[in-house]
């Protein structure tokens, strides 16, 4: 369990995803990774029934495929968001809620792909697809001895900028400038990186995704 | 031999062609070019040297076919190759290989001895010279308390270490070391000499406190974990042992 940093790839030639994920891979096996198996983080949200005098709540739930054992859900309240971790059994309760939580099957989101491995580090090549539609590439990259974000920033942006150029920027992500959880009085990216916050990168990178596009769909028209 | 003698012509040819190449390219473009057009004619320049080096490349080439490797005779054993049974008529290169082999080791062990010899890395004191020489205190059997002190002043001394003493064994130490956020590392020591060292990443556990043979899960800390031991054979000095040891977590 190392630091991960999560990357959106820019689609500048409006190039398909499997293009670009074959340029990527091309470029990391170059490197000299090995391809181990694939990934998939998906994300499902639920909202909470509205009620009178209530804003109705949303609840993301979340699997990533390198914590197989567990499901992670961020609650939001509109001012903060509540991160639980829970096992496998809570797709069950969640599922027995419908009265107050309900999904809308189509904003369902996940970003799927190739998972290699460089020595310590773990590079996950992902396409980002809504309900079947191509979304974006997104590029995750763990890098497993270290545990403090800020210790490690500076190695990962080196080796991301190594394989996807000036895309990557030379500050530390927004999310890791926030306070952490844990200890309030200190940043994120002094305290020491636990899965959920693996899960709330790509929670943040989803949402966005779905703000960004929304195609009009032409049937729903007349 | 004058095929020889050429194929090395041929080689000298080539590398003074490829230094030439350099040499332009380090120059870059001089005054020789002009004004007009003078990136162009740098690179036709260019080209041409290019072409030439291409050229003795292919004639190296050539040379070094035609050279034939002398034939390797093993003496009276090449009759082995006219063994009348089949399984054994391979036995004649099987054995010019091993020779070869044998050579080659030969060959490494000397450079071995010749390395070996210059960097001496004895850990004990016995040695082969009759000298007289004064008995020297031992570091393999020092009290407990002397080691602890030791060790509790290196603690003092390097705010960002923590450091535990086990004795699971009787009078050895085994040494816990938790160095700021980044890795754990284990030490046995052997009265105040380091023995064996494993480091391990952070997030990694010593499941039981003589934990002592498993790697790190992480490349980088095995990496870490055969410097340790490279210093740790570098910084022993059998007569100033707790200097030893010292320099050692400094570092």
């Amino acid at each position: 369990m190392g630091v991960t940093i999560l990357q959106p790839f820019p689609n500048l030639e409006n190039k398909t995803g499997p293009s670009i994920i074959d340029f990527l891979s091309k470029r990391v096996i170059a490197l000299g990774a090995q391809q181990v198996g694939h990934f998939l983080v998906d994300c499902e949200t639920y909202t909470s029934v509205p009620q009178m005098s209530v804003q109705p709540k949303v609840v993301h739930v979340l699997h990533n495929s390198e914590h197989p054992a567990s499901v992670f859900s961020i609650l939001e309240t509109g001012t903060k968001q509540i991160a639980l971790v829970a096992d496998l059994l809570f797709d069950l309760l969640i599922l027995k809620m419908t009265p107050a939580y309900t999904s809308k099957k189509q904003t369902k989101i996940e970003s799927k792909g190739p998972r290699f491995e460089l020595g310590d580090f773990v590079i996950k090549l992902g396409i980002v697809s809504m309900s079947q539609t191509f979304k974006g590439v997104m590029v995750e990259v763990e890098y497993r001895p270290c545990l403090i974000p800020s210790m490690c920033w500076d190695l990962i942006r080196e080796f991301m900028q190594g394989f996807m150029g000036s895309h990557v920027t030379n500050i530390i992500p927004p999310y890791f400038t926030t306070p952490s959880m844990m200890a309030p009085n200190q940043n994120k990216q002094n305290d020491i990186y636990q899965p959920i916050d693996t899960v709330q990168q790509y929670l943040e990178h989803f949402s966005n995704y779905r703000k960004l596009s929304n195609p009009p769909i032409m049937g729903m028209r007349n | 031999m004058e095929q020889l003698n050429s194929a090395l012509i041929s080689i000298k040819v080539l590398r003074s062609r490829v230094g030439q190449v350099f040499e332009t390219l380090g120059s870059g473009i001089r005054l020789e070019h002009g004004e007009e057009g003078r990136e162009t004619k740098f690179l036709m320049e260019l080209q041409e040297l290019l072409n030439a080096v291409n050229n003795n490349l292919r004639e190296l080439e050539s040379t070094t076919n035609g050279l034939t490797p002398a034939p390797f005779n093993l003496g009276n054993t090449s009759y082995l190759s006219q063994e009348t049974t089949q399984e054994r008529q391979a036995l004649y290169s099987q054995l010019v290989n091993s020779y070869k082999w044998i050579d080659k080791i030969h060959e490494y062990s000397q450079l071995a001895t010749q390395v070996l010899s210059g960097n001496g890395l004895k850990r004990s004191y016995f040695n082969n010279s009759n000298k007289r020489r004064r008995p020297l205190t031992s570091c393999h059997n020092v009290m407990p308390h002397a080691v602890d002190s030791i060790l509790n002043n290196i603690d003092r001394s390097l705010s960002e270490m923590t450091i535990k003493v086990w004795r699971p064994f009787a009078t050895n130490a085994i040494v816990h070391v938790i160095l700021g956020r980044v890795l754990k590392a284990a030490f046995v020591f052997k009265g105040i000499m380091i023995e064996w060292i494993t480091v391990k990443g952070f997030d990694e556990n010593f499941d039981e406190i003589d934990d002592l043979w498993t790697e790190s899960r992480h490349k980088v800390f095995r990496n870490v974990q055969n410097h340790t031991h490279s210093a740790m054979l570098h910084f022993y000095s059998p007569t100033l042992p707790d200097l030893a040891v010292r320099s050692f977590m400094v570092s």
